[in-house]
């Protein structure tokens, strides 16, 4: 229990040379190094089941680079940035609203979010002027689930915003 | 965190879900926006049938 626990920690932190030589689950599906990736959203499929080199996610509990051979596990998705290192050693980047992430024991990564989109598509004034907008809803009067649902937009809009810039 | 404020609203995870992702479609550049705003919208009715006959009809509470 203990290995496993240090290998969790290991593998949660920034990818470092020293764990891409560890096996800790399964070997057998695919190229060894590679992870396969489905990045989902109801209406569409940015990756289906392609090998990239890692994903960076946006995990409630923290950032964490997923590598092939990662420990299986659920992570909920905070609103923001996911990394995908490509094969070529391109980076692709796509801001996602929440979902999930799942990690699957044969280096598989299936990440689910209702929206994601490149960070060319956004535009950062419409996003400056819904915050200035939930902000004063959630410092306002209204009703308690107003001001809630002003909160959950000011913390999407408060990562989109550091994202973009 | 987040997740205190808006389950202590009541909100279900889909609803939390839904809002954050209606801000992200809103700040959306004109052209990717309009064709995003369009999923946005989701209503649901339901009718009961009583012997034969059909009820008025309800909406799904979201």
């Amino acid at each position: 229990m203990n290995t496993f626990r240090a290998a969790r920690f290991a593998l949660r932190a920034k990818p470092t040379a020293s764990f891409l030589g560890r096996r800790t689950y399964a070997d057998a599906a695919g190229p060894s190094d590679k992870i396969r990736l489905s990045l989902t959203m109801p209406h569409q499929a940015i990756f289906k089941g392609t090998d990239v080199v890692q994903v960076n996610i946006p995990a409630e509990t923290g950032d964490m680079g997923v590598l092939a051979n990662h420990v299986p596990s659920v992570e909920q998705l905070r609103p923001g940035l996911v990394e995908i290192i490509e094969e070529a050693g391109s980076t692709r980047q796509y801001f996602v609203s929440g979902g999930f992430a799942v990690v699957q024991p044969n280096s598989q990564l299936s990440v689910n979010a209702v929206e994601a989109y490149t960070l060319d598509e956004f535009s950062i004034e419409a996003a400056r002027a819904q915050l200035a907008e939930s902000q004063k809803i959630a410092s306002g009067q209204g009703s308690e689930a107003d001001i809630a649902e002003a909160k959950i937009e000011v913390e999407v809009l408060e990562s989109l915003i550091a994202a973009l810039k | 965190m987040l997740a205190s404020s808006w389950k202590a609203a009541g909100f279900t995870y889909n609803k939390y879900l839904q809002i954050a992702a209606r801000a992200i479609r809103k700040s959306l550049k004109e052209e990717a926006r309009l064709k995003a705003e369009k999923r946005g919208p989701l209503e649901l009715k339901y009718v009961k049938w009583e012997n034969g006959k059909q009820g008025e009809p309800q909406n799904l509470p979201k």
